[in-house]
């Protein structure tokens, strides 16, 4: 089984053993939320790939000849571009393009072995699930702690420092932030290792079963390996996390002092229960629901932060694929990479929204 | 803090609303500080912040010490070191202070210059030499300056020769020099070979790995920030200013449609749909600020559409149909006024995450040409050096980071001040 099948299995079937659930067990409304909310999706998808179409095939530039370069014959050229498929009428292509979409058979990369994209991507897929799940789990952890806080402490130096944290690490270009991240604890210090996912040495050592280096190590229980793999997280994690709390700590903050102003932690103040109980145990719990949404949003920009995070740290995974795959001016793979993307945002936010409905029970469509 | 000089903020509040409903808008920014505190700060800080970078784009021809292209020092020179630049080195007695003076009769003895062999001194006077005797040869002075290199092995065997007097002169660096200065009294360093005096070297963000002035590239970087910003800002204004008006107003199938785009438009990850445009589209300027335009098509129009359906609804577009008001008029005069306020804030928020990400597109080597002096190109750079060359990546990323949260702080202030209820909940 591909690794891309066994995350599948992991993650999607207890998933779609909910949805099932949800849909038998669920009240009416839900469940007519539910088939709205899968039915919306469709044309999502269905739009973003005619988006990554238009792009690839519409827009001016012949990838193929910049491709083989300027000593490439007519003929090598004419066939490469038969053999893609690139002479046909537009229209046929866009067809082809989204049979292949849907079956996820996106053809073989044009340099370099010439193997199947979705092998290439299935190798590299959990290497950016590795990367970007500690990294929303410690962006999430800081956002709530701190926004909870900030929105407790309103009006005081400690909000304001809080704030002004959000908008400074807003600003931050995540790619500087990952490279200072390197000069200080890589160069400087040398704490922590500034590239790649194992030690090279440990590596060969490690059995790949799903190809998520820390589950791997862990299955096997081959603790040097998941010392060397825990080191090598860490500085691509905080990069991407840390950049990403900024948005959930001002959401949060927001949330939370609404949820404040209401009837009910009036009522509950007025009972006399202690402001601590209130804030954490009162108000974080329905301030939490906006925030889960955010989450959805969030997705898109988690993945743009791992291309950049994963060129800077040489992580194997998706993003630097697409930037490797980019100057290799395969741009079949290029492709197959973006489209991967938009079906995983769209399936995502799907996922986050049926899990919103649940949580918040005044969810109706 | 606000409401410390009265007893019951509730009446000072009122107070305070009735002030606001007078006074225009210039008035307002300035009352503001008055119940805004820390955010009014934000604002003023930020404003400057822009003005500053917006002056500095406008003209570093003025503020640069030089161009960005030029290659004004030695590689890899640390913020504030001074070059190690190669010195001509004569005795004390004699008259010879630079290369020029050297220059002979076009049939006289050539000079003998001392270098050592194998340094990058002496390469330098081999070069410098040729172009002080083209300079020469082209001024129809008569003089000729081809001397005879002399190699030697070790410094002190150079400098004993200077002093013995075999060669008229010699040459090496500055540091090689001064370590056995003391030995020999009886020499000294005339000027750099190149004519200039060493000490006035020194660049105060270092050199990068070819040579350039650091602080140089950042100035003349942030005109191509500024520009990328402001223009894909102002492009997808345009765009999605009038469609987020239309449909949020004449709401219907085509908004319908036209929002379910919008949306996936939007949920798409921005960074990667840039990277897709510009790949296919080639490394270029106008290529970037199109991509980038593009992504933030859906924000404008979100918020311009959400805005729209909520003024729509007012009392004061009730009026105004009655009295028999156009639909166009109304758009035009009473429903767009309102939007502006909320336009203002995205395009300040919208220019700041324009420029990050035209940073990252260069960054990864997509967005610009090499050549331009860019922010994200200099970090790239940089990267390749992280274990040597500290300064490289220190100053440009900081410029990101400053440019990026002046017009983020400005769109925060903004949106405090624009709207007190959200300051108030």
């Amino acid at each position: 089984m591909t690794p891309i099948g066994l995350i599948f299995c992991i993650v999607g079937v207890p998933f779609l053993i909910l949805l099932v659930y949800i849909m038998i067990t669920g009240s009416t409304g839900l469940r007519r939320y539910i088939i709205t909310r899968i039915g919306l999706t469709l044309p999502m998808v269905f739009i973003m790939g005619s988006m990554v179409f238009f792009i690839m095939h519409v827009l001016p530039g012949d990838p193929i000849t910049s491709a083989l370069g300027p000593k490439a014959t007519p003929e090598i050229v004419e066939n490469i571009r038969e053999s893609l498929g690139l002479n046909e009428p537009l229209i046929v292509q866009y067809g082809v393009f989204l049979k292949n979409m849907i079956t996820l058979d996106f053809g073989n990369s044009l340099v370099g072995g010439h193997r199947p994209i979705i092998d290439e991507m299935s190798e590299r897929f959990p290497a950016t699930l590795e990367l970007v799940i500690p990294a929303a789990i410690l962006a999430l952890m800081i956002g709530i702690i701190g926004g909870t806080f900030a929105a407790a402490k309103r009006k005081t130096a400690r909000d304001y420092s809080l704030r002004i944290y959000s908008v400074i690490i807003y600003s931050l270009p995540i790619f500087w932030f990952g490279l200072m991240l390197q000069l200080l604890f890589g160069v400087v210090l040398g704490w922590f290792p500034i590239s790649g996912r194992i030690d090279p040495v440990i590596g060969t050592t490690l059995e790949h079963v799903t190809n998520i280096y820390s589950i791997d190590a862990f299955i096997s229980r081959n603790w040097l390996a998941l010392y060397s793999v825990i080191r090598h997280l860490v500085l691509p994690t905080l990069t991407l996390g840390l950049i990403l709390s900024g948005v959930f700590l001002r959401m949060t903050r927001i949330n939370v002092i609404e949820t404040l102003q209401t009837d009910y932690i009036a009522a509950a103040r007025a009972r006399g229960i202690r402001e601590h109980a209130v804030v954490y145990q009162h108000a974080l719990k329905n301030a939490m629901i906006p925030v889960i949404t955010l989450i959805g949003l969030q997705v898109a920009i988690l993945l743009a932060g791992a291309v950049l995070t994963e060129t800077i740290f040489s992580w194997p995974g998706m993003g630097s694929y697409l930037v490797l795959r980019i100057s290799a001016r395969d741009y079949n793979a290029v492709q197959s990479v973006i489209t991967m993307f938009a079906l995983l945002v769209a399936f995502i936010s799907l996922a986050v929204d049926i899990i919103y409905s649940l949580l918040d029970p005044r969810v109706k469509y | 803090m606000p409401n410390k000089d009265n007893g019951n903020p509730n009446a000072n509040n009122e107070a305070w609303r009735n002030e606001l409903q007078q006074v225009g808008f210039v008035r307002r920014l300035f009352q503001a500080r008055k119940w805004y505190g820390a955010d009014w700060w934000f604002v003023a800080i930020s404003t400057a912040m822009v003005f500053g970078f917006i002056f500095v784009a406008l003209f570093p021809q003025w503020l640069a010490p030089y161009r960005f292209d030029t290659i004004v020092g030695t590689s890899f020179l640390a913020p504030g070191e001074y070059p190690d630049l190669p010195m001509l080195i004569t005795r004390t007695d004699s008259p010879t202070n630079s290369l020029q003076d050297l220059a002979v009769g076009a049939n006289a003895d050539r000079p003998v210059i001392g270098a050592i062999r194998g340094s990058p001194s002496a390469v330098a006077i081999n070069e410098q030499s040729q172009i002080v005797d083209e300079q020469l040869v082209s001024g129809n002075s008569g003089l000729r300056l081809r001397p005879r290199i002399e190699r030697y092995v070790t410094i002190p065997a150079l400098l004993d020769a200077i002093t013995a007097g075999e060669v008229a002169a010699g040459v090496a660096n500055e540091s090689e020099f001064e370590e056995y200065s003391g030995d020999y009294p009886e020499l000294h360093s005339g000027t750099t070979i190149s004519g200039g005096t060493a000490t006035a070297g020194g660049f105060v963000m270092g050199t990068n790995d070819i040579g350039q002035d650091v602080l140089s590239r950042l100035i003349w970087g942030t005109r191509v920030a500024i520009v990328i910003g402001f223009s894909s800002s102002i492009i997808s204004l345009l765009i999605g200013l009038p469609l987020g008006l239309l449909a949020g107003y004449f709401s219907g199938k085509a908004d319908r449609t036209l929002s379910l785009v919008m949306d996936s438009l939007y949920a798409f990850p921005g960074l990667i749909l840039a990277i897709a445009i510009t790949a296919v589209l080639g490394p270029s300027i106008y290529n970037v600020i199109v991509a980038i335009a593009v992504l933030y098509i859906p924000t404008y129009y979100r918020i311009v559409r959400g805005q729209t359906m909520t003024v729509k609804e007012e009392v004061f577009i009730e009026a105004a149909q009655s009295i028999g008001a156009r639909r166009w008029e109304i758009l035009w005069r009473y429903v767009f006024p309102n939007v502006i306020p909320s336009v203002a804030i995205i395009f300040s928020i919208n220019v700041a995450d324009a420029i990050l990400t035209g940073a990252g597109l260069s960054f990864l080597g997509l967005g610009l040409p090499p050549t331009i002096a860019d922010w994200g190109i200099d970090l790239a750079r940089g990267q390749r050096h992280i274990q040597t060359a500290w300064w490289l990546i220190t100053f440009p990323g900081t410029a990101i980071m400053l440019i990026v949260l002046a017009f983020t702080m400005m769109g925060e202030g903004l949106m405090e001040i624009f709207n007190p209820k959200l300051r108030e909940r």
